[in-house]
């Protein structure tokens, strides 16, 4: 069976797949998201919080994702659960760290200037820091998306949702003659769908960058 | 992916990713490293630069070693007390612990040398002046990569390469070549132009340039690079049980597949003790490796 005819028989299952595969990734992008600007607003003024916050999180990252679902597994057992933990997890190093950076670099007399027209302390942070920490925010977003697809994959292994199924479906079924359209189709259904979330977030960028900053 | 990554990562992640482990994050993985780095040595504002010159607070380096011993002791415990039957015994007897704790860093070493003898010297030869053109395209295909992931890329190089550690290896040698690739070419490309006139102007050739001049301004960004496929191939070993490489990967699938919480929580432990411990001996290799003159600007 060509690779091709392997995607018409099977388009139900694969767009099943690719549609978890994309619904976790992306609700786990938005609560590390969430969680990481609530941990980088939380912690970017005092210096020791701020590299505590990405020393913390980049030794997570360090962390094989395999090995982090596996100390989950016996915690909150097999399937959606250790999926999402640890998606949400990985998902955070990059936006903490760029959110610190980002609003650390946010020119103090800006800062100032709006302390000068009398704005609060919540106004200051909403409606002049994070506009001009959001262009790093993003890109942090990106990559962490981007890495979130290929740990997904892996997270199939522990029984959760997504292509990574296929993959392992592929490997299950190693030597026989779908296994090769199973694995490929996996692994392009993922590239694909990464290229996607990518040209979201440019036009997410066009849309919610502050004009005043656009290059 | 890392992170690196890591990343990253980095990754690296987190780099890739890590890591993560995306390019542009690796960069930013950076960043906040200098940042913490500074903080460390602002610790001691009052004492002379060139006696501080390789101060390293012993606090932040002694706490990995000392955290690993205690979790390893843990386990080791734990696991000494924890009932095993005849399933999860056949996991972890007659040496298999030790063998893929072996195969780990065996699998690990192989792939991060063949990562740097290939990544180094092509992000070299695509930031000479000939090849300059090409920069742009391999940093594309460098971005564009980290698009697949590392479980297809490996499980594919099985099908067409078979079964065993030589597949895994090619596999994760491709995956952590594009995240240090990217750092290298970033590294050379960002030395300031004024610098390399100079060189030249008092009759260095180019490759005296490259040697004594762009390599060493360059060193930084590659042990970045280092220790990011170093961090990189530590979590894609694990993957190498999949295709038949072995590794700690054997312990954690075998855990999963059999349902054996002692075998699992064994595997899964010992991975991240061993990718914890390689990014702390990176990371001081890092530190102790950069060259002398650099010291100042960071």
């Amino acid at each position: 069976m060509s690779f091709w005819e392997y995607v018409g028989t099977r388009h139900t299952q694969l767009l099943a797949d690719t549609y978890q595969h994309a619904s976790v990734v992306f609700q786990c992008m938005v609560l590390a998201t969430l969680l990481g600007m609530l941990i980088g607003v939380a912690t970017y003024r005092s210096e020791w919080a701020g590299s505590l916050a990405t020393t913390s999180t980049a030794t997570i990252l360090t962390i094989p994702s395999l090995a982090l679902i596996g100390l989950l597994i016996p915690i909150v057992g097999l399937g959606v659960p250790p999926t999402v933990i640890a998606l949400t997890l990985y998902g955070l190093l990059p936006v903490v760290r760029n959110a610190i950076v980002g609003l650390r670099g946010v020119d103090p007399a800006l800062v100032d200037a709006a302390k000068g027209i009398g704005m609060s302390r919540a106004a200051r942070l909403l409606r002049v820091e994070l506009p001009l920490a959001w262009p790093p925010i993003l890109t942090g977003i990106r990559v962490a998306t981007q890495m979130l697809m290929g740990i997904a994959a892996i997270a199939a292994f522990a029984s959760g949702p997504g292509l990574g199924n296929e993959i392992f479906r592929g490997i299950a079924s190693l030597g026989s003659a779908n296994s090769l359209n199973q694995v490929l189709a996996g692994t392009v259904g993922i590239v694909i769908l990464a290229l996607l979330f990518d040209a979201a977030y440019v036009l997410i960028g066009r849309l919610t960058i502050s004009r005043g900053i656009r290059a | 992916m890392t992170p690196r990554g890591s990343g990253d990562g980095a990754g690296p992640g987190g780099g890739r990713a890590p890591d993560g482990h995306g390019v542009e994050g690796l960069a930013h993985l950076d960043d906040a490293d200098m940042a913490e780095r500074e903080t460390a040595s602002g610790e001691a504002p009052l004492r002379a630069p060139a006696a501080g010159a390789r101060r390293i607070s012993w606090q932040k380096w002694t706490f990995m070693p000392a955290f690993l011993v205690a979790a390893l002791l843990a386990t080791w415990l734990w696991f000494r007390g924890a009932r095993l039957d005849s399933i999860a015994h056949q996991a972890v007897d007659n040496g298999k612990v030790w063998l893929a704790l072996r195969q780990h860093i065996q699998l690990t070493a192989v792939s991060t040398f063949f990562v740097l003898i290939i990544a180094i010297p092509l992000g070299i030869a695509l930031t000479r002046a000939r090849l300059r053109r090409a920069t742009p395209f391999a940093m594309a295909v460098a971005n564009l990569g980290q698009a697949v992931p590392a479980l297809g890329l490996l499980v594919l190089l099985v099908i067409w390469l078979g079964i065993g550690a030589r597949s895994a290896i090619v596999g994760m040698v491709i995956y952590a070549v594009l995240p240090v690739l990217a750092n290298t070419i970033a590294g050379l490309r960002g030395i300031d132009p004024t610098l390399t006139e100079a060189a030249r102007g008092i009759g260095m050739s180019p490759m005296g340039v490259l040697r004594k001049v762009e390599l060493p301004l360059a060193v930084p960004l590659i042990l970045a690079g280092v220790r990011t496929a170093l961090v990189l191939n530590v979590g894609t070993a694990t993957l190498a049980t999949f295709g038949g490489g072995g590794g700690l990967g054997d312990l954690i699938s075998a855990g999963i597949i059999t349902q054996r919480m002692p075998v699992l929580i064994l595997g899964s432990v010992l991975t991240v003790a061993l990718a914890l411990l390689v990014e702390w001996l990176a990371s001081l290799a890092e530190l102790l490796l950069r060259p002398r003159g650099l010291e100042g600007t960071n």
